[in-house]
């Protein structure tokens, strides 16, 4: 059984017919070609997959693509406003707050939902928030260090 | 020395691709028509097929192709010894094998199809157990290995299921034995540990109207990929086109075909391009771990504590196949490092890699080193204590020394071991008094030695005048290509934007790829050798331009001037001109290093931690890490992999564990198999002996596989100084310290 829902990602609307058990990582990456969500886990463990949801960041590979209609998503490619990156972008690479990327966007996405709420969070703040995002790479220190950057940059982008 | 380009704290050239997603992993390729691929796998960990049945799944909508080991060549595989079917041919040998393919039209219609395959398996007798394989009564996995295509002569052996037993030896073991006071014995076990990188291995396959293949995999060494792939599918490599994507990182884990080849299969019979992806839970189940690694250790030391003799016998699970170990021996090259640091005049090391029914073992950051040295670090302070001496003085009276030989490797020059140990020490809690009731502070000490192999660049000057440097290295996100950037920025005197590296892996034959700590060393040195080439030519063709002699120029400026005149060429004007008035300024160097420098690296950590006797919990309070350092060439991504490996030392001690029974992952998401997440990070104090003295261009040293090492046995050893209980199986969770408390205190409390 098929269902057409309405998505508003980045700012553009979208109405896609979607199977029931449609994943909403799946319609975002295949339905809708936006490929810099990634998937890691498959069970909300690692974060990769992370979008926000009216604001909000969720684990889409957890979500149905129905659950998300008539909602407001912003995904990775959605942070940066022409060629000006956010600041929360920007200060993963200067602070190098990845190395082989592959949990960097959940990493911004949830990132930029923390310094929405938070503007000058605390170190314990920071863990208890990116708790849910995994990275292999790292270990942590630089994503923290980065975070904490992105606090001192003018916030860009949107 | 100071330099313009080296020893920045540069931030990635991919670094905007991969903050706004607009990088491309393999799993991203999205093409017209594209299919996707499932496999089903086996749930017996050794059986006979019997017969398999497909009808059902072929009728069923959606499904394009159902492939068995009927339908594809009978050819085996593997990142050297071709020792591994595609599909399982008449026999499966481990849970989670390969035994059908389908292809769909979306994932979750292959998944479907999967369901209605049907399996008729007949049981044959299993062994699990490395130990329990070697015996003569133990069903033997390959019966026909010493036939395997490249399988190594040199290191077969008569023990049941050992496909590869190499021996390193230094002075007499007998001789060292005999001038020994004391004789000790050890045994440790560590397990399976998955790499943990956060993208599974994708492959993606499309065949070109014309027969051309066009390949895109998660594969660190994409020229060594397409020779293997070549030889399964049976397309000459010219026709195989390996096109680069990132890697969500390799930890070593990426270096075979995986699902490519059966991808080239689905294509061939449907027509369309294919996509398969596993899923984590395939990764844990089917992956190529750590190798479960059991190490036994006989010491041979004299009254005055000094080491004289080392005999060692690593045991590794290879698993049920050997097709994911990339080296000529078909061993794990870590085994050799059984001796530590210590200066040991009389070693024999063997190292037995042994089938059995369990989920074959791969290459995982710096393969083999951590399981020797959480076995060799844990008993040197076990020796100390029987010995009654202190345990870092027992260290230090036996460090290696200039003029020392080390196992497998030459004899070193340069030797900073004492060095870097004391600045460890300095830089932690060691020498205060004991603190509080349960907490505790341990040490350990590694090296490793710097990667050998081939590396392949093609240098060209462009027509604006910028540099283009093609590498077969794909990123793999150990910031390789910007580190090779820096190297040849700084070897031309040019700003870091007018040089772009870019990667190809169709105009290179051979090349090992990234791994074993190597990419700065032979990757480094050839592209600064190609640079200085091109420098050359590029001063040759603009004295031509200038109409003088070579010896008249010089680059100044990023032109090339003639000072006599004052006349000078922009690099633009001079790749206008190109070499001999036609062709472009162009180098393509190729550099074999069979031989590694007389040189190695130190590591030295402290862990200071508490026990909570009531749960077993352990908290890590301080860490300090140590290194012997050349001229670091970017301090970001320096201190980078300093980090990373350090947390997945931390994970390997504390967390980490593939658990199996009778063959069976139990661990099958990463909620059960965890790894260390951001509140597991301990306070970290880095400290960098830094001597500009390293192999690699700019007197470099290798960084990628040092922290990761010690950290293990740093954390044994800490475990052990707070609450008085030795492990000799890692990891220390908490309820195993929770069980062996209970004991130690009689059961009470
Ligand atoms: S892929 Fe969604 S949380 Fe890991
Ligand atoms: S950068 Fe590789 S997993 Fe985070």
């Amino acid at each position: 059984m098929t269902h057409t829902i309405r998505l508003n990602v980045n700012g553009k609307e979208h109405t896609v017919e979607v199977p029931s058990r449609r994943l909403l990582i799946d319609c975002l990456r295949y339905d809708l070609g936006l490929t810099g969500t990634k998937e890691g886990c498959s069970v909300g463990v690692c974060g990769a997959c992370t979008v926000l949801m009216d604001g909000k960041p969720i684990s889409s590979c957890l979500a149905l693509a129905l659950f998300a209609d008539g909602k407001e998503i912003v995904t990775v490619e959605g942070l940066a406003r022409e060629d000006r990156l956010d600041r929360v972008q920007q200060a993963f690479i200067d602070y190098g707050g990845f190395q082989c990327g592959i949990c960097t966007p959940g990493m911004v996405v949830t990132a930029k939902a923390l310094l929405d709420e938070n503007p000058d969070p605390t170190v314990d703040e920071i863990k208890e928030w990116m708790m849910g995002n995994l990275c292999r790479c790292t270990g942590y220190y630089k994503i923290i260090e980065s975070i904490q950057g992105a606090t001192a940059l003018e916030p860009g982008g949107e | 020395m100071s330099y313009g380009k080296i020893g920045q704290p540069l931030g990635r050239i991919e670094g905007p691709a991969k903050v706004t997603g607009e990088a491309k992993y393999t799993a991203d390729v999205l093409l017209p028509g594209m299919i996707w691929g499932k496999v089903l796998r086996s749930p017996l960990p050794h059986a006979k097929i019997v017969s398999i049945d497909t009808q059902e799944a072929e009728q069923m909508p959606g499904i394009l192709a159902v492939l068995t080991a009927k339908d594809l060549p009978d050819l085996l595989t593997g990142r050297l010894v071709y020792d591994m079917p595609v599909l399982a041919i008449d026999r499966v040998r481990f849970i989670g094998e390969k035994v059908a393919v389908v292809a769909a039209e979306d994932p979750d219609m292959a998944e479907d199809a999967l369901a209605s395959i049907d399996v008729e398996y007949e049981e044959m007798p299993a062994v699990f157990d490395a130990h329990e394989a070697m015996k003569s009564e133990a069903p033997l996995l390959h019966p026909d290995y010493r036939s395997y295509a490249h399988a190594p002569q040199k290191f077969f052996s008569d023990i049941p299921n050992v496909h590869s037993h190499v021996t390193w030896k230094l002075g007499d073991i007998d001789k060292g034995f005999a001038l020994a006071k004391r004789v000790f014995e050890h045994t440790f076990n560590t397990p399976a540990v998955h790499q943990g990188y956060i993208e599974p291995h994708a492959s993606v396959v499309a065949i070109d109207p014309d027969g051309r293949v066009n390949v895109w995999i998660s594969n660190k060494m994409p020229v060594r990929a397409r020779e293997l792939l070549a030889d399964v599918i049976e397309i000459p490599e010219e026709r195989i086109v390996v096109h680069l994507a990132q890697i969500g990182a390799d930890f070593g884990g990426k270096g075979s075909l995986m699902d490519a080849p059966l991808c080239y299969h689905l294509a061939k019979r449907t027509g369309r391009p294919v996509k398969m992806v596993m899923t984590y839970t395939e990764e844990l189940m089917a992956g190529n771990p750590r190798h479960p690694t059991s190490i036994f250790l006989r010491t041979g030391v004299t009254e005055e504590g000094q080491i004289v003799a080392r005999q060692a016998k690593v045991v590794f699970n290879s698993g049920a196949y050997a097709a994911f170990k990339p080296v000529p021996f078909v061993n794990i090259p870590g085994a050799k490092d059984a001796a530590g640091v210590y200066g040991t005049p009389h070693i024999r090391i063997d190292a037995y890699s042994v089938y059995a029914n369990c989920v074959p073992s791969g290459h995982f950051r710096a393969p083999g080193d951590l399981q020797v040295n959480f076995a060799v670090e844990s008993s040197m302070d076990m020796i100390a204590e029987d010995l009654g001496l202190d345990r870092l003085e027992f260290r230090k009276q036996n460090l290696l020394k200039d003029g020392d030989w080390v196992p497998g490797g030459p004899q070193l020059e340069e030797v900073r071991v004492a060095e870097t140990l004391a600045a460890a020490v300095k830089a932690s809690s060691w020498n205060q008094p004991k603190s509080q009731p349960n907490r505790g502070l341990g040490l350990a000490v590694s090296h490793r030695l710097i990667g050998t192999g081939e590396a392949n660049t093609q240098l060209t000057l462009e027509e604006d005048g910028t540099i283009q440097v093609l590498t077969p290295v794909p990123e793999v996100g150990t910031g390789a290509h910007t580190i090779l950037q820096q190297i040849v920025a700084e070897t031309l005197f040019l700003s870091l934007d007018q040089v772009r590296v870019e990667t190809a892996s169709e105009i290179f034959k051979t090349d090992s790829g990234s791994g074993a700590s190597r990419v700065t060393y032979v990757g480094g040195q050839v592209v600064q050798q190609a640079a200085g080439e091109l420098m050359k030519l590029i001063l040759a063709a603009g004295a031509k331009g200038l109409g003088c002699a070579e010896n008249e120029v010089v680059f100044e400026g990023g032109r090339v001037v003639h000072s006599e005149s004052d006349g000078s060429l922009s690099l633009a004007e001079v790749a206008k001109m190109g070499g001999d008035g036609k062709s472009a300024l162009r180098v393509k160097k190729s550099l074999n290093l069979s031989e590694g420098p007389p040189m190695t690296t130190f590591t030295a950590q402290v862990v200071e931690l508490e026990v909570d006797p009531e749960t077993g919990q352990i908290r890590l309070l301080d860490v300090v890490t140590a290194h012997d350092v050349g001229t670091i060439i970017n301090p970001l991504g320096h201190q980078g992999q300093i980090e990373g490996g350090l947390l997945q030392g931390v994970g390997f001690g504390l967390i980490e564990e593939l658990r199996m029974e009778d063959g069976q992952v139990s661990t099958l998401n990463l909620g059960d198999y965890k790894l260390p997440n951001i509140r597991d990070i301990p306070p970290l104090t880095t400290v960098l002996v830094e001597e500009e003295l390293g192999p690699a261009p700019f007197h470099g040293k290798a960084i990628g596989e040092s922290s990761i090492t010690p950290t293990g046995a740093a954390i044994a050893n800490a475990v052990y100084d707070a609450v008085g209980v030795r492990f000799h199986d890692l990891p220390i969770t908490a309820e195993k310290v929770y069980w062996a408390l209970q004991q130690h205190s009689g059961g009470e409390g």
